[in-house]
């Protein structure tokens, strides 16, 4: 391509907008060996599905064939770890290097014992460090004591200097295993060096194990010591030394005998305690369960936190949002769906979000009611908004509704309500005096204005109560009104008669209008008067103001409509005066 | 892989120096090159000796079973323990074992080997020097011994290897430990059903743990007393084992028939020691072993009560019965007396009695069960729990029918409580040369080549330098 480019580039052309399309590679598969060019031809390009070429020995590949062959030779070695200098052979790459000329290796190939010396000679300069020298390592050791260290710090009534020394020989020899020290054990006191006067042969005393570490890990300690004091020793060093001095034959002994005693349990026992621990595992296994799953029942108990207000949702087309909201947050999850295919709640769990916004309401309505109850209770409070098609809600005959106190509301009003609140509005009027009259009528009936137990039936009761004392007080009024009208009819009639009698006697008529006006007055005075009667007998003060101001109102306009109020309050009282 | 390129010494840690491996056994001599998976030569420890126009000669190696010379009679250099008792024969015999086959081919200089020698006259002399050439001159050797051998062996051996073989570098290798090395284990408990003793050797960090090692006499010689003794007591008649060699013909009886045979006489004079007789024998009662008879598998003792309260000897006696064919052609199935002849290595009381027999009737405390008892007994017990798991059985007398099982339940009743883990190779090669095995690995190890006692060292040191370095 780069040929390409150059010549582009000298004629001045433009360079390759694209790369050239790929050269069509021929597919040819290829023939399989043992098959002749015109049997595969026949085959056409499917190849039988087994192989006709049979095995034959390949030989050395080609691209070997042509390298010249790698020479191996067996050559000397000493290994550094060595110090008496032993050398071995082994067979080697010949180097390529020619640093060993070939007709002399060929020599030695031939004449393996007369040249060897020469051999050796020849590759003493080529040789190397041998390669697992390296792996020559020794413990570390603490240095060995002297004479002098061993006299001030080191001297032990149990153990002589002999003794002690062939310890610290095996100890280097073994490499610090223990196993093997304790196992080759076998001092024997040097007889000659024991001094002829003491005769008797110390009983050869058994070291055990234990023996030996404490000694060791003693001298260790001390040797440490001196090399460098505790003050001045690094803190691995320090440790080492505590741990070193701190070592104790006896526990050590104690430890070994619980051992032993632990391998050599019977076989019942070691079955018991494999029983023993099945049990244990079985009791963890049950408590670890027994967590999850109260973990999971806490998950499901726990309401999920109201963020923000809960003002929105307590209208009917707030709880409808929010249940559209749900769904389609269901929806987008695409996972369980709250409703089925059908529309119907899928399940409970799935249920409960909206369940759970109407519950307050329905908990203070059936606190007592029992689950079921209380659910179908929800489910109808929410008509419009979930289908009550959950196959747990069990139809109610009216007895068991009445008996549970379930209400179907027609219209439910948001926000929590009190029924003895509704009762309590009952008694509420449009205007005060009505109220004082209804509380009065009450009061006639011994029943109190805020209801002791305000029972769904007390209540109904209460308000057909009510009502049927709001009935009595208009009809009382309507009677009063009627009375009164009566007697200022009877009263005008009688005046008529009065000035009928006295045209008849004097002058019949002087004005049409004047008696009209006459009328009134004395309407007025003759309420008055009918007040005054009241008063007197019921024995109040402020009668007299009263029964001024209605007559100054009637002289004011005159007008029905204020002689019945006045009239209705005056009735209210005389109609106290009458229950009384 | 290319096979032209080395493998990475790294690797697998090998550098093969073309050492020697020399297992010497009661029954059979393994010698090999090390780095190699199965020794070139095994012969049998067994010499020949004869009279032979008035010379004492001897016979090594297999070919003392193709013809039974006159008067010959057969030894052994070992004693029954194990422990060498005629080094001179020792010696011998251990260097036929790798010089007929390993290294007497070497290659000669063509100029000394006297085939291009013109002047014949000068032919004798050359052939005197050649001679004296020690076998061992530039070949390492590795050898192996048993755990209990003592020091005097010991420095015996390291004579006759630097000394007479002429060995540049030397190493004593206990057969325990290697078996444990050819099992790929440092620490182990090895057991060894050898032919002459079984022994049970703690091994901790490759090394042996003396106090440890016990051994018994019931090996495999042992398992063929019994079945001589079972012999003697057999139902129908009892059974004479003829040997192949002093049979001529022999024709098909039927089960139980007594044998139809020609038998080869031997004039008095030219006839074969009875220990020639008894050799042969013994590979017919080899091949006996091999094919009938069988261990208990357990779990209990044979005459124990089985699992379903059916007692062993039962369920034994109802399994199939194998058949064998002796070479004069008497054949018989043989029931569950083919369980019986090895019980008594874990059950004392199983033993058949003979009261004829040179071995004597096993003690309590021979017994497999009870050796390995006494072995772990005699180590640390924090290292008990290791060893339990780490069983390593070689020999090829454990290669008895069910022998391995056995033992696992023996193990497991007698230590309940640690994890008992026997590691056997199936292969039948690698259980009959364990400690060959392993010295052919310890031996081609780069980094074991610092261990080799060499020439030089022995020359400074003498002969105990052995007791320091082989520990």
């Amino acid at each position: 391509m780069a040929a390409a480019a150059d010549v582009r580039d000298m004629l001045d052309l433009p360079a390759e907008s694209q790369p050239r399309p790929h050269k069509k590679q021929k597919v040819v598969e290829k023939r399989p060996e043992g098959i002749t060019r015109e049997l595969y031809a026949l085959l056409g390009e499917r190849a039988p599905p087994i192989a006709i070429n049979e095995n034959k020995y390949k030989g050395r590949p080609k691209l070997l064939n042509k390298l010249r062959v790698r020479q191996w030779r067996m050559s000397p070695f000493t290994n550094g770890a060595r110090s008496d200098g032993l050398v071995l052979n082994h067979w080697q790459r010949k180097h390529e290097g020619a640093r060993q000329p070939a007709p002399e290796g060929t020599q030695m190939d031939v004449d393996v014992d007369g040249t060897k010396e020469e051999g050796k000679e020849d590759t003493k300069p080529l040789e190397q460090e041998y390669t697992f020298a390296k792996y020559n390592v020794k413990a570390q050791l603490p240095r060995r004591y002297t004479d002098d260290e061993y006299s001030r710090h080191l001297r032990n009534n149990e153990w002589t200097r002999e003794e002690t020394d062939y310890l610290m020989d095996l100890v280097a020899d073994y490499d610090l295993r223990w196993v093997l020290i304790a196992d080759r054990y076998e001092y024997q006191p040097r007889m000659d060096s024991e001094p002829e006067g003491n005769a008797i042969v110390p009983a050869k005393t058994v070291r055990t194990m234990e023996h030996m570490k404490a000694r060791y890990y003693f001298i260790a300690a001390t040797m440490l010591a001196i090399e460098h004091p505790p003050s001045e020793m690094s803190e691995a060093e320090f440790e080492w030394h505590e741990k070193m001095l701190k070592f104790d034959p006896n526990r050590e002994r104690d430890r070994k005998e619980l051992a032993a005693l632990q391998l050599n349990r019977t076989a019942d026992e070691v079955r018991e305690e494999a029983m023993l621990l099945e049990e244990l595992k079985r009791i963890t296994s049950n408590e670890q369960s027994f967590i999850s799953e109260r973990r999971e029942l806490y998950s499901r108990l726990e309401v999920p936190v109201s963020v923000g207000n809960t003002a929105m949702y307590q209208s009917s087309q707030g709880l409808s949002q929010l249940l559209q909201t749900l769904l389609q947050a269901d929806k987008s999850k695409k996972r369980r769906s709250i409703l089925g295919p059908d529309g119907a709640v899928a399940s409970p769990a799935a249920g409960q979000t909206p369940t759970q916004a109407g519950g307050p309401v329905s908990r203070g309505d059936t606190p007592s009611a029992n689950a079921a109850a209380s659910a179908a209770n929800n489910n109808n409070k929410k008509g419009p908004a979930v289908p009550p098609t959950q196959p747990v809600v069990r139809q109610l005959t009216a007895a068991e509704e009445s008996r549970y106190g379930i209400q179907h509301h027609e219209r439910v009003t948001a926000g929590v309500q009190f029924r003895s609140d509704r009762a309590q509005k009952l008694t509420q009027a449009k205007s005060n005096v009505q109220t004082q009259k209804l509380a009065g009528a009450l009061a006639e009936l011994e029943i109190p204005v805020r209801l002791f137990m305000p029972t769904e039936r007390v209540c109904k009761d209460f308000e057909k109560l009510i009502q049927s004392v709001n009935v009595l007080l208009e009809a009382r009024k309507v009677s009063e009104k009627v009375e009164s009208e009566i007697r200022v009819l009877e009263a005008s009639k009688a005046e008529r008669e009065r000035k009928a009698r006295e045209a008849a006697g004097e002058t019949t008529a002087a004005d049409p209008e004047n008696p009209e006006v006459k009328t009134e007055a004395e309407d007025g005075t003759g309420v008055l008067g009918s007040t005054a009667e009241a008063a007197g007998s019921g024995g109040e003060k402020g009668e007299g103001g009263d029964g001024k101001n209605a007559a100054e109102a009637a002289k004011d306009d005159g007008k029905h409509k204020r002689s019945a109020s006045v009239l209705s309050a005056v009735s209210d009282k005389s109609n106290k005066r009458q229950r009384r | 892989m290319n096979p032209s390129n080395p493998p990475q010494a790294a690797e697998y840690g090998g550098d093969e120096v073309s050492a020697i491996v020399l297992d010497p056994g009661y029954s059979t001599t393994r010698a090999g090159f090390a780095g190699e998976d199965a020794p070139k030569s095994v012969i049998p420890t067994y010499y020949g000796k004869y009279n032979y126009e008035g010379q004492e000669r001897l016979v090594f190696g297999d070919n003392m079973f193709v013809q039974p010379r006159a008067g010959i009679s057969v030894h052994n250099p070992i004693g029954k323990d194990g422990i060498v008792e005629d080094w001179d024969m020792a010696e011998k015999v251990w260097e036929y074992s790798f010089a007929s086959r390993l290294t007497a081919t070497k290659p000669e200089n063509p100029f000394h080997n006297g085939l291009n020698d013109i002047s014949s006259e000068e032919l004798p002399a050359e052939m005197e020097v050649e001679t004296d050439e020690k076998p061992l001159a530039d070949t390492p050797l590795l050898m192996s011994e048993p755990g209990w051998n003592p020091a005097k062996a010991r420095e015996k051996t390291i004579e006759i290897a630097m000394e007479k073989w002429g060995t540049p570098a030397f190493y004593l290798a206990r057969n325990g430990v290697l078996a444990a090395f050819a099992s790929g284990k440092a620490s182990a408990l090895v057991i060894d059903i050898g032919a002459s003793n079984i022994s049970v050797t703690p091994v901790h960090d490759g090394m042996i743990l003396k106090r440890g090692v016990q051994h018994s006499p019931l090996g495999g010689d042992y398992i063929s007393s019994q079945i001589r003794a079972l012999f003697k007591k057999n139902s129908p008649q009892p059974i004479t084992i003829t040997p192949h060699y002093l049979i001529s013909s022999k024709t098909a009886v039927e089960a139980g028939q007594p044998p139809q045979a020609n038998y080869r006489t031997f004039p008095a004079d030219r006839a074969p020691d009875a220990s020639y007789r008894a050799l042969q024998e013994e590979r017919t009662l080899a091949e006996f072993k091999e094919c009938v008879v069988q261990t208990w598998p357990g779990p209990n003792k044979l005459s124990g009560p089985g699992p379903t309260g059916i007692s062993n000897e039962e369920l034994a006696r109802s399994s199939p019965g194998r058949p064998f064919e002796f070479p004069d052609g008497y054949n018989q199935v043989f029931g569950v007396d083919r369980f019986r002849v090895v019980e008594s290595l874990f059950d004392v009381k199983a033993a058949i009695p003979d009261p004829d027999s040179p071995v004597p009737a096993p003690t309590q405390a021979q017994t497999l069960p009870e050796v390995i008892k006494a072995s772990l007994a005699g180590v640390d017990v924090d290292i008990r729990p290791h060893l339990l798991s780490n069983v390593v059985v070689t020999g090829a007398s454990s290669l008895v029918y069910g022998f391995t099982e056995r033992l696992n339940q023996e193990l497991m009743t007698l230590f309940p409580g640690p994890r008992v883990r026997v590691s056997a190779p199936g292969n039948t090669s690698e259980r009959r040369f364990g400690s060959w095995i392993g010295g052919s690995i310890l031996a081609s190890l780069g980094t074991f080549h610092q261990m080799w006692i060499s020439k030089k060292e022995y020359e400074e040191h003498g002969a105990n330098i052995v007791e320091k370095r082989c520990k």
